[in-house]
C-alpha cells in the first residue's frame, strides 16, 4: 500500500467518497434489518431484534456524516495505487482456500507455498522445494498427528483411502 | 492468599515453564519479525491455546504479549523499521545510536527499560486489578454498558487523526457481533438463511483475518523495498553512567506506561509516544534526541512495556480490553469459558496469580535471552519474506480451520483479512474493530438487561451515578480533542 499522502488530487478527499459509501451500507443494512423476523413484544420483552443493530446503525451514519464534513473541508489527497502483487496475492491464497477440498490441505499448503514465494521473488529451488516440503510436514506432524485437527483430505489422499 | 500459594505451584511446573518459555522466545522473534506484532501471534496462537487448559494456554499468550513489545525495539534499534507499532518511538534514538556502532548498547538500554517497564506493571496489576475487581461488584448492567460504551469510546483518543474512524472500526465490530440468532429472541440476525451463521461470526478468524491477513497483503505491496541491518554482536547491560542518566526517565515511563494502559483502548503504542515525548520534555538535553539520546531509548521501551500489566487490569477485572492485545487475550479467557470481572477474582485466584507470574518471568527472560541471543535475534530480521509470509498464511489458514475444523472459518478470515486490507487504505485500523467485536455480546447484553430493569426508559440511566460517570468520561474522550482544538483556533484568530 503506497499511501502518498499530502499529494493533492482533483476532486474531493477520499474521506468523502468513504462516508458515502458507509451511508449506502447502513442504509443497505437498515433494509436488511425490516426483514428480520418479529416476535410478540412480550416474548422480545420488549427488545426487539433490530433494536441493537438498528441503534449502531444510526450511530455509523452520524459519524459517516461527520467523515463527509471533516473529509469536504481537507485537501484532496492522491491514494497511490494498488501494487499487482497484492491482486496476485489475494487471487493466489483464494484460490488455495478453493482447492483445499479438492486436494486437500497438505498439497494445497505446498502447491501454495511453492507459488507465493516464486510470486514474491524468491528464485532459489532449493529454499522453495525446502519450504514447499517443510511447510506440511510441519503441519501435519504438529496439528494432524499432535493436535488431532482432522483437515479435509482431498482427492489425492482419498485415492489412497487417508485422512488428512 | 490461598490463590498465590496454588499459582507458585502452577509457574514451577516444568510444562507451564516451558510453555513460558517458548511464549517468550516466540514473542521475541516474532516482534524482531517486521510486520509481524504481539497482536498477531497472539491471535495465531489463539486457536491452538483451545488445546491447552486455562492457565497454561493464559501464561503462554500472556508471555508472548510481553516478550513481543520488547521484540519490536530490536528491529527498531537495528534496521529503523520497528517489528511492531509500540517501537515505533525506539527507533528514533536506537537507529542513530546503531548506526554509531553502539547497537548493543542500544538493545542493552531497550531490553534493561523494558524489564523494569514490564515488573512494575505486572505488580501494579497485582494490585490495582484485585481492588478495581471488587469495585466491579456494585456494577449492574446499566454500569456495564456504560462501562463498554466508554472503551469504545476511547477509540477516538488512539489516534488524533483517526478519531471518527476508530468509532466507526468499533461500530463495525460491534455490528459484526450482532450476527447469528439473536438469543433473546429466537430471531434470525443477517444469517442469509445459511445455517453456519446461526451460531454468530467466531472472532478468531476475524482476529486472524484483520491482523495477519491483512499485514500479509499490506508486506505484498512492499515487495521491493529493501532493509538495511546494521549488524550486533552482543547485547550490552546498560553502564551505571547511563542507567544513572536514565533512571528518572525509565521512572516516569513506568508510571505513564502503566496509567496509559489502564484506560480502556489506549495500549503500548501511545504509552511509548507518550513516553518518548515526556522524556525529551524533562531531558537536560533535549536537542540530543533524534541522535542516539539514551533517554530516548529508555523512556519508550519502559513505557510500551509498561502498558502490557496496566491493559490487563481492566481487560481481567471489568472484561473491557486495555489495548488490541489485551482484547485477544480478552478472547481467549472468553472462549476458555471464564468471564473477567469480580467472580474470576474470587472463583479462579490461581489462573490470575499464573498470569501474573508468566509475565514477571517472561520479562527476566526476554532479558536473559536479549544477552544471550542478540547476535541470532539480529539475523531473524534477515529472514527473506517470501519465505516468511507463506508461513504466515499456513498458520493463518491453519488457525482459523483447526477453531471448529470448518471451512467457514478459513472463508470468514480471508474475507475479514480483504476487507481489513481495503480498510487499512483508507485509513481504517484493525484493533477498533476487534475491540468491538469482543465488546459486542456485553454491550448489547447488558444494554437489553438495562432497558428491560428500567422498563424502556432510557431516562432509567440517570439514576446511576456510576454509569452516569462513565457516559460523562466517554463524552469527555470523544469530544475533549475536537473542542481543544476549537478553542486553540480561537486563541488563535484572536
Amino acid at each position: 500500500m503506497t499511501n502518498v499522502s499530502g499529494v493533492s488530487a482533483r476532486g474531493l478527499h477520499h474521506d468523502v467518497y468513504v462516508g458515502l459509501v458507509l451511508l449506502i451500507f447502513c442504509a443497505v443494512t437498515f433494509y436488511i434489518t425490516t426483514t428480520f423476523d418479529s416476535v410478540p413484544a412480550m416474548l422480545s420483552q420488549n427488545i426487539p431484534a433490530t433494536f441493537f443493530p438498528r441503534l449502531i446503525l444510526f450511530v455509523i451514519a452520524g459519524l459517516s456524516v461527520i467523515l463527509i464534513v471533516s473529509g469536504l473541508r481537507r485537501t484532496p489527497e492522491k491514494l497511490g495505487g494498488i501494487p499487482g502483487s497484492v491482486f496476485l496475492t489475494a487471487g493466489v491464497i483464494t484460490l488455495a482456500i478453493f482447492l483445499v477440498k479438492p486436494l486437500g490441505t497438505l498439497l494445497t499448503v505446498s502447491l501454495l507455498s511453492m507459488t507465493l514465494t516464486w510470486l514474491w521473488g524468491e528464485r532459489s529451488k532449493t529454499r522453495i522445494i525446502s519450504l514447499a516440503i517443510g511447510l506440511p510436514a510441519a503441519i501435519y506432524l504438529i496439528f494432524a498427528i499432535g493436535l488431532q485437527v482432522r483437515f479435509p483430505a482431498g482427492v489425492v489422499l482419498a485415492l489412497f483411502g487417508a485422512g488428512g | 492468599m490461598p490463590g498465590l500459594e496454588v499459582a507458585l505451584q502452577v509457574i514451577t511446573d516444568p510444562y507451564i515453564l516451558g510453555l513460558i518459555f517458548i511464549g517468550t522466545i516466540g514473542g521475541v522473534l516474532v516482534g524482531a519479525l517486521p510486520g509481524l506484532s504481539s497482536s498477531m501471534a497472539t491471535a495465531l496462537l489463539l486457536p491452538f491455546s483451545l488445546y491447552l487448559d486455562p492457565i497454561p494456554a493464559i501464561a503462554l499468550l500472556a508471555s508472548l504479549y510481553c516478550a513481543g513489545t520488547f521484540g519490536g525495539s530490536i528491529t527498531a534499534i537495528l534496521i529503523n523499521a520497528p517489528g511492531a507499532p509500540p517501537a515505533a518511538a525506539t527507533a528514533f534514538d536506537g537507529y542513530p545510536m546503531a548506526q554509531r556502532g553502539e547497537a548493543g548498547r542500544a538493545l542493552g538500554l531497550a531490553a534493561v527499560s523494558s524489564v523494569i517497564g514490564g515488573t512494575f506493571s505486572v505488580l501494579v496489576l497485582l494490585i490495582a486489578a484485585p481492588m478495581l475487581a471488587r469495585v466491579a461488584y456494585s456494577f449492574g448492567p446499566a454500569e456495564y454498558f456504560a462501562l463498554a460504551v466508554f472503551g469504545l469510546s476511547m477509540l477516538s483518543s488512539i489516534s488524533g487523526k483517526g478519531a471518527v474512524k476508530n468509532l466507526i472500526g468499533g461500530c463495525f465490530g460491534l455490528l459484526i457481533a450482532t450476527v447469528g440468532v439473536d438469543l433473546t429472541t429466537g430471531v434470525e440476525r443477517f444469517t442469509f438463511g445459511m445455517p453456519e451463521l446461526y451460531e454468530g461470526i467466531h472472532f478468531i478468524p476475524v482476529l486472524i483475518g484483520l491482523f495477519a491477513i491483512t499485514e500479509l497483503l499490506s508486506q505484498a505491496a512492499k515487495l521491493r523495498q529493501e532493509v538495511v541491518a546494521i549488524g550486533v554482536s552482543a547485547l550490552k547491560l546498560p553502564s551505571w553512567a547511563d542507567f544513572n542518566k536514565v533512571k528518572y526517565t525509565i521512572m516516569r515511563s513506568c508510571g505513564i506506561g502503566t496509567f496509559i494502559g489502564i484506560l480502556p483502548a489506549e495500549g503500548s503504542t501511545m504509552a511509548a509516544m507518550i513516553g518518548y515525548n515526556e522524556s525529551k520534555r524533562w531531558s537536560k538535553n533535549p536537542e540530543q534526541f533524534g541522535e542516539g539520546a539514551v533517554e530516548g531509548i529508555a523512556g519508550p521501551e519502559a513505557a510500551n512495556n509498561a502498558a502490557t500489566g496496566g491493559s490487563l487490569v481492566p481487560t481481567l477485572a471489568l472484561g473491557i480490553p486495555g489495548s488490541a492485545t489485551a482484547a485477544v487475550i480478552l478472547g481467549g479467557l472468553q472462549v476458555q469459558g471464564l468471564r473477567p470481572g469480580p467472580y474470576l477474582f474470587e472463583q479462579q485466584p490461581a489462573l490470575l496469580y499464573g498470569i501474573f507470574f508468566s509475565m514477571l518471568l517472561a520479562n527476566f527472560l526476554f532479558l536473559g535471552f536479549g544477552l544471550v541471543g542478540a547476535k541470532v535475534f539480529s539475523r531473524i530480521t534477515q529472514v527473506p519474506r517470501a519465505l516468511l509470509w507463506p508461513t504466515v498464511f499456513a498458520l493463518c489458514f491453519v488457525g482459523a480451520y483447526g477453531l471448529e475444523q470448518s471451512m467457514k472459518d478459513v472463508w470468514v478470515m480471508l474475507a475479514a483479512g480483504l476487507v481489513g486490507f481495503i480498510l487499512k487504505r483508507y485509513g481504517f485500523a484493525p484493533a477498533p474493530i476487534i475491540m468491538g467485536l469482543v465488546l459486542g455480546k456485553l454491550t448489547e447484553n447488558s444494554l437489553a438487561q438495562a432497558m428491560i430493569i428500567f422498563d424502556q426508559q432510557w431516562t432509567g440511566f440517570l439514576g446511576r451515578p456510576i454509569a452516569m460517570s462513565f457516559f460523562a468520561l466517554a463524552l469527555l474522550s470523544v469530544f475533549a480533542a475536537p473542542i481543544k482544538r476549537l478553542v486553540m483556533q480561537r486563541v488563535r484568530l484572536t
